[in-house]
């Protein structure tokens, strides 16, 4: 199973580049199916190594245990829809976009299941060329230009993650990359050199994440990509910075974390104020829809750095619940699209008239997004910021602010859309358009009501990662040499 | 003479190369067809390859390699790697030659034995165990590449092209000679191990003449390749030549310079005083630099290529500073992928490009995913590979030698060269840019060649092939020795 998740989709995008359209949509929506099926056995499947360049310490290690058995299923489950919607809503070079949609697929489920450094580099770098090509590709006016600036923030910041990723092993003196010949030798690591390597990785991680100042690249990202949304739904699962910081940044250098950790918690905090402030000035939905999902990035970075384990589970928690919930919304910015031709939310209003279903799915995923309880939003958040409260409350209420700010900016913008006067009225949604949308809505209930089980698979691998960090407060010696 | 051991095992894949070359040649007074020389070029190339698998086999089997001439021609595996990396490239040069030739006029039979000597020359240089045994191989090696940057008769470029290479090679090979010669005079004697020895004993007072040579040694092989400043000639001769020639160049040439420049960097190099080993750093640096702005300039693919293969100059020179642990065998790695990948770009460029090698400028490429979606999706991934992407062979390679420096004590080495990496990825994915977000605006060129098309698929297989599954190949290598290294040296 642990191999499935990562072979299925690559093997068939393999397949779906060759094949006409209509074969293609359906090896594709089969790939996606078959996916998510594997992924719901993920917890507690057999972990897989093997060689991988012998003599250089490089493993083809993949485990689900931990945050993996969460994060795959539910971005499997948004897969989904999204080749449902993109098969029939992109008619040019349709084969070519799925095929891209797997392998960022296959990418994705490589970069969460990895146990190997190198290896997790390997996914995370590979899978940034299906979504610069599907931008360049298929994306709006300027797609070139903003194709260019993502690809130089992603390659500037993972080739300077690639320098401490070759350099952790030699320095440290592990057998190899796996991570756990690191974690055993990495902490003993002197503090100013852990804090260079933790540098090198944060730069790349904070790109993707992204953090505060290196975001520029997202918002043309979003508001250039194809007008459908789904390369951008996509691009959300991608998001995988707060999952590197996460899994690898923290753990294998956690006496940096310690020392330097406020300083990213302060810029994770920053992120979701500004941006969530900026949200509530945009008129632009895609704009818009970019600033509020860098909002939540923000916050997944303020429970990451809170360094404990309520913000840490918080955290990754927030990062799968996004996934459904940005990626919704996404999708309705597509459907929006397609009815009126335009992104901008002053020319909408009143949309509930004509289409009161729509209106009400949209609030739905609109609420989950801005954190009411009982949806999937809600248990991260919370988390995330109660994590951060327990060790720098200051830091905390700041980017609590940027809850309240979500408020203003959820309400605003279905103001804007669905209520007033009515402009014109629109098509009310379609069945096939509903469908696309069931699969989210059983996802953001499911992680909204239950959410327990989801949290002990992350406390798996959380509850690892804060025993690296005690061991450095044990050993005080080091932290002073560091200060 | 007598006395000395002769093994014609451990020479064997480049007498076969020569012994097929002569016989060509001769060929040729009777029968014209270049298609057919090439045939028996390939013949050569696959016969060559199978006794220097033998000889890998043997060698790794046993743990021990052969030798012959009382270690002035060394077997071992960074050799036989190295025959490798030779032979990929021959093979592929020979295969963009077989329609390109016919196709632009070149067709004359010679070309296929220049071809074969030069690649012999080469085999020698990699395997050479003494000063005498380079510079034998280099000329070998040499002269053949001079007539066939040449090749393209009448029209300026080339000629132009022959005659700088011609003149820069003759003036680095004469720096080459005046350098052994005061080698020689320093330590008395001509071959690696002895020359490391003498530099180490106790009381050696010829410093100077011995630094002295050993920098102009350095600089005769900066010019081959292609260290900045000595790098001047490359852009301008690998545009010259005509692309096959150039695949040819960039790749067996730049392969067989680096085995000896790691040779002599993993014996006597490093007894030298330290000043040598700033001023290859400084080398690299400047290759580094200059090598990736220069390519990020071109507006040219063939003349991009050209400057990207100074940067890889640069990324091989990190493995020379660590010749002594893992350098070598990243550098083999390194250029068996370089080799597909460049090679393979090159072969894509040579049915993109009208009869004199023009229309390579990037505008050209526009659409291309659509009207040849094959040749752009090869391409595409050549040049990702050449970018360092994952997945693909040029990945491995890159950290191996990264690695390798880091590991050597070159951090802030590693660094520049991630650094130049990062504008390296911008030159590779301007024509991808090209070729699939923009419109086309001109006819895309309907050259069809099967000989071609099979050199870029084994280029593309191999390129994702050594990408996905670099262990097998990684660990041939890996497992081999160098007999330097056996003998302590």
């Amino acid at each position: 199973m642990t191999l499935a998740v990562i072979l299925i989709p690559f093997l068939v995008a393999l397949l779906v580049i060759f094949s006409p359209r209509g074969m293609a949509y359906a090896l594709a929506l089969l790939s996606t199916f078959a996916t998510f099926i594997c992924s719901l056995f993920l917890a507690g499947s057999s972990p897989l190594s093997r060689q991988w360049i012998p003599g250089f310490g490089s493993y083809f290690e993949l485990s689900s245990v931990g945050a993996a058995s969460v994060l795959i299923p539910v971005a499997a489950l948004v897969m989904i829809p999204t080749v449902y919607y993109a098969g029939y809503k992109v008619v040019e070079r349709t084969s070519g976009l799925l095929a891209l949609l797997l392998a960022m697929q296959a990418g994705l489920n490589g970069i969460f299941l990895a146990k190997d450094l190198l290896l997790f580099y390997v996914f995370w770098e590979a899978t940034l060329i299906p979504s610069v090509l599907m931008l360049g590709i298929w994306g709006r006016e300027e797609r070139r230009q903003a194709a260019l600036k993502y690809l130089i923030y992603a390659v500037a910041g993972s080739f300077l993650m690639l320098i401490s990723i070759l350099a952790i092993k030699p320095l440290s003196g592990a057998v190899s990359y796996r991570i756990t010949d690191l974690m055993a030798t990495t902490p003993n690591l002197a503090t100013a050199t852990q804090i260079w390597l933790f540098i090198g990785m944060a730069i790349g991680m904070a790109v993707k994440l992204p953090l505060w100042p290196l975001h520029g690249w997202l918002i043309d990202f979003n508001e250039q990509n194809h007008v459908s949304g789904v390369a951008d739904v996509a691009g959300t699962l991608y998001k995988v910075g707060g999952f590197g910081f996460f899994a690898w940044a923290l753990p294998l250098l956690p006496a940096a974390a310690q020392s330097i950790g406020l300083l990213f918690l302060i810029l994770s905090a920053i992120t979701a104020l500004y941006a969530a402030l900026i949200a509530t000035t945009q008129t632009h939905l895609k704009r818009f829809l970019a600033y509020t999902s860098l909002a939540h990035m923000g916050i997944v970075g303020v429970g990451v750095f809170g360094l404990n384990i309520a913000g840490l589970n918080g955290a990754v928690f927030l990062l799968a619940a996004q996934m459904l919930s940005t990626g919704g919304l996404f999708l309705i910015s597509g459907m929006l699209y397609e009815r009126k031709g335009d992104f901008d939310m002053t020319a909408y209003g009143g949309l509930s008239k004509s289409a009161p279903a729509l209106a009400a799915l949209s609030l739905f995923i609109l609420f989950t997004s801005i954190g009411v309880p009982g949806l999937a939003n809600f248990p991260g958040e919370f988390m995330s910021l109660m994590g951060a409260f327990q060790t720098y409350p200051w830091v905390a209420a700041l980017a609590t602010l940027s809850v309240i700010a979500a408020g203003v900016y959820g309400v605003n913008a279905y103001q804007r859309l669905f209520q007033g006067e009515q402009k014109e009225a629109i098509r009310e949604i379609r069945s096939a358009e509903f469908l696309v949308l069931v699969p989210l809505l059983a996802g953001i209930l499911w992680l909204g009501l239950f959410p327990s089980q989801s949290f002990e698979h992350i406390d798996e691998q959380s509850s690892l990662l804060t025993q690296q960090l005690e061991q450095v407060d044990a050993t005080p010696v080091k932290l002073a040499g560091g200060n | 003479m007598f006395g000395i051991d002769v093994n014609a095992a451990a020479f064997a894949p480049a007498l076969v190369l020569l012994i097929v070359a002569a016989m060509a040649t001769l060929w040729s007074l009777f029968e014209a067809d270049g298609r057919f020389m090439a045939m028996l070029a390939l013949i050569g190339v696959v016969m060559s390859g199978l006794f220097n698998v033998q000889l890998l086999l043997e060698g790794n089997a046993s743990g021990t390699y052969l030798s012959s001439f009382g270690l002035k021609y060394l077997a071992d595996a960074p050799a036989i790697g190295f025959n490798f990396v030779i032979l990929i490239g021959t093979a592929l040069a020979v295969l963009i030659a077989y329609d390109y030739l016919g196709r632009t006029d070149l067709d004359h039979p010679e070309y296929y034995p220049l071809i074969l000597l030069s690649s012999c020359g080469a085999m020698v240089m990699a395997a050479a165990g003494d000063l005498i045994t380079l510079i034998l191989g280099l000329e070998i090696m040499s002269l053949a590449v001079y007539v066939l940057s040449a090749w393209r008769q009448n029209a300026r470029e080339s000629e132009e092209a022959g005659m700088k290479y011609f003149l820069l090679g003759a003036f680095a090979s004469a720096f080459l000679i005046y350098g052994i010669a005061l080698m020689y005079g320093a330590t008395g004697s001509f071959s690696y191990g002895s020359i490391a020895a003498a530099l180490q004993a106790d009381g050696f007072s010829n410093v100077f003449y011995a630094s002295l040579g050993g920098m102009m040694i350095l600089a005769g092989l900066g010019f081959k390749v292609a260290f900045a400043p000595f790098h001047q000639w490359a852009p301008d001769v690998y545009t010259g030549a005509p692309t096959s020639v150039t695949a040819f160049m960039s790749v067996v040439v730049k392969a067989a310079a680096f085995a000896a420049l790691l040779r002599i960097a993993s014996s006597f190099f490093t007894e030298l005083p330290p000043v040598l080993n700033q001023v290859l750093v400084v080398l690299i640096v400047l290759t580094l630099v200059i090598g990736n702005l220069g390519a990020l300039l071109q507006q040219g693919l063939k003349r991009m290529l050209a400057y990207s293969a100074v940067a890889h100059a640069g990324y091989l020179g990190l493995a020379v500073l660590a010749a002594g642990t893992t350098g070598t065998k990243a550098a083999v790695w390194y250029l068996t992928a370089y080799a597909l990948m460049n090679a393979g770009a090159f072969a894509v460029l040579s049915l993109m490009t009208d009869r004199n090698d023009h229309g390579d400028a990037l505008e050209r490429f526009a659409g291309l995913g659509r009207t040849r979606p094959g040749l752009a999706a090869a391409l595409s991934i050549f040049l990702l590979s050449l970018a360092g992407i994952p997945l693909l062979a040029g990945f491995v390679g890159k950290i191996l030698v990264f690695q390798a420096a880091i590991s050597a004590g070159y951090v802030g080495l590693a660094v520049l060269g991630i650094l130049t990496s990062i504008v390296a990825v911008v030159y590779y994915i301007r024509p991808i840019a090209y070729m699939y977000f923009r419109d086309s605006e001109y006819k895309a060129p309907e050259i069809k060649s099967r000989a071609t098309s099979i050199a870029i698929g084994l280029a593309v297989i191999g390129t994702i092939g050594l990408g996905i599954f670099p262990g097998w190949w990684y660990g041939l290598i890996n497992a081999g020795k160098s007999i330097m290294a056996m003998a302590g040296l």
